[in-house]
């Protein structure tokens, strides 16, 4: 490269106005294109790109506390709106939607609060977000009672997770559901770490409440397949990671084994590479595992998913329209 | 409803603080409570698992009851509810 290949493209200062639309804030980000702000309006020009390619099959992958700091109803939405083909996620954000739609609540809470009273109180924390404990003990309660109604229901079936949230999804009314979205709008949702959540902790206190074997079955394997297959008959893929942790590396492994890599990439995360951990591993990286093509539209995002995420969407549907409509997987 | 709770026991245990946590039988300091209305009912995982309504009054007992407190407002503030409602 010459010098002046150096410097084509001069950071044009930002021009904030009064009631700016999120979409022409995104632009004046563009203009500088610099630090976050570029990487903001890299990760909006990519995920609008994906959503366009109606070839690009989109999932999204959840790790950390979205839902219960308020991204269900987003979340639900985007899938409504078939802006996502197939959700990954922690078996905790999928426990938290059902907090909410059986009635449930998180609160505005404080990080410096005093932990030992609200244990006290018997009040759980994630960082600034309080839930009480009756709000998780109803789920609980919940969902040993629709395990037992599963399993009476599908006797001798093995369940993978994702057709068990879609059993879980058609038994909420809440329209403002993960589940419930992902069910009638037939979005897969894989919990690839579902034995680390109270999904496995209640299937404990389910499957102990039938000595005679007649519980649910749960196959943690079978999802594997599952998610395989949808990679293998997508001719492109996309992928929106909120953290990262097991979800991303189930998007991304399967884009691996389709023996296709992704094509499409947008990672929001706090986390560091030099710890090794998949979370921080940048999207470089990810090319040398063939788990990302080498020439793939990608950006990640140092931020706060909580912020990035909301931004990047709205933004997004700004420059959609109403009228846009997307196939969707099918 | 559990009888016996004096005043005075009240008087000292909840607002002076100068006794710790009684060891009489109430579901509410029994090792397997977990809040389900706080303070007045908690979810019994036992009573669950044996395919009984898990659903039981914080001062309420059973055989089961196995003392495990898990240092909780539920017991002292269920006693005073219930003492308040008693007049």
């Amino acid at each position: 490269m010459k010098r002046e290949d150096f410097l084509r493209k001069p950071v044009v200062p930002m021009k904030l106005t009064p009631r700016m639309s999120v979409n022409r804030l995104i632009q004046e980000f563009s203009n500088s294109g610099c630090f976050g702000a570029g990487r903001v309006s890299s990760a909006c020009d990519i995920f609008e790109r994906m959503v366009r390619d109606e070839q690009c099959t989109i999932f999204l992958a959840i790790a950390g506390a979205m839902v219960p700091a308020g991204l269900r109803a987003t979340i639900a939405d985007l899938i409504r709106r078939k802006l996502i083909d197939v959700v990954v996620s922690t078996g905790a954000n999928m426990v938290h939607d059902l907090v909410e739609a059986l009635g449930g609540h998180h609160y505005k809470g404080h990080w410096s609060v005093d932990d030992f009273l609200l244990y006290k109180y018997h009040i759980f924390r994630i960082y600034d977000v309080f839930v009480p404990e009756e709000d998780f003990v109803k789920a609980d309660k919940a969902i040993m009672d629709m395990f037992d109604e599963i399993a009476k229901e599908n006797e001798g079936h093995n369940f993978s997770s994702c057709e068990l949230m879609w059993e879980i999804g058609s038994r909420l009314n809440d329209p403002k559901s993960v589940l419930r979205a992902a069910y009638e709008a037939k979005v897969p949702v894989f919990l690839p770490a579902i034995r680390d959540s109270e999904f496995a902790f209640m299937y404990r206190v389910h499957s102990k409440r039938h000595p005679a074997g007649d519980f649910l079955k749960v196959d943690t394997f079978k999802g594997v397949s599952e998610i395989v297959n949808i990679a293998e008959r997508s001719p492109r893929l996309g992928m929106v990671v909120l953290g990262g942790g097991v979800p991303r590396n189930t998007v991304q492994h399967a884009a691996l084994m389709a023996e296709k890599g992704l094509d499409y990439a947008v990672v929001i995360t706090m986390d560091r590479p030099e710890t090794g951990g998949l979370s921080g591993s940048t999207l470089r990286e990810t090319v040398s595992w063939g788990k990302v093509k080498r020439k793939a539209d990608k950006t990640m995002v140092i931020g706060d998913a909580l912020i990035v995420f909301p931004v990047m969407v709205a933004a997004v549907l700004e420059r959609l329209g109403d009228k846009f409509e997307r196939r969707g997987l099918g | 409803m559990r009888e016996g709770v004096s005043a005075k026991f009240l008087h000292e245990w909840i607002i002076m603080g100068k006794r710790s946590e009684p060891k009489e039988r109430f579901c509410g300091n029994c090792r397997h409570h977990n809040v389900y209305q706080y303070p007045d009912l908690i979810l019994c995982f036992v009573r669950y698992q044996k395919h009984e309504d898990p659903v039981v009054p914080t001062l309420g007992c059973c055989e089961e009851w196995d003392f495990a407190p898990q240092e909780c407002f539920c017991l002292k503030e269920a006693l005073r509810k219930d003492n308040e409602r008693k007049g």
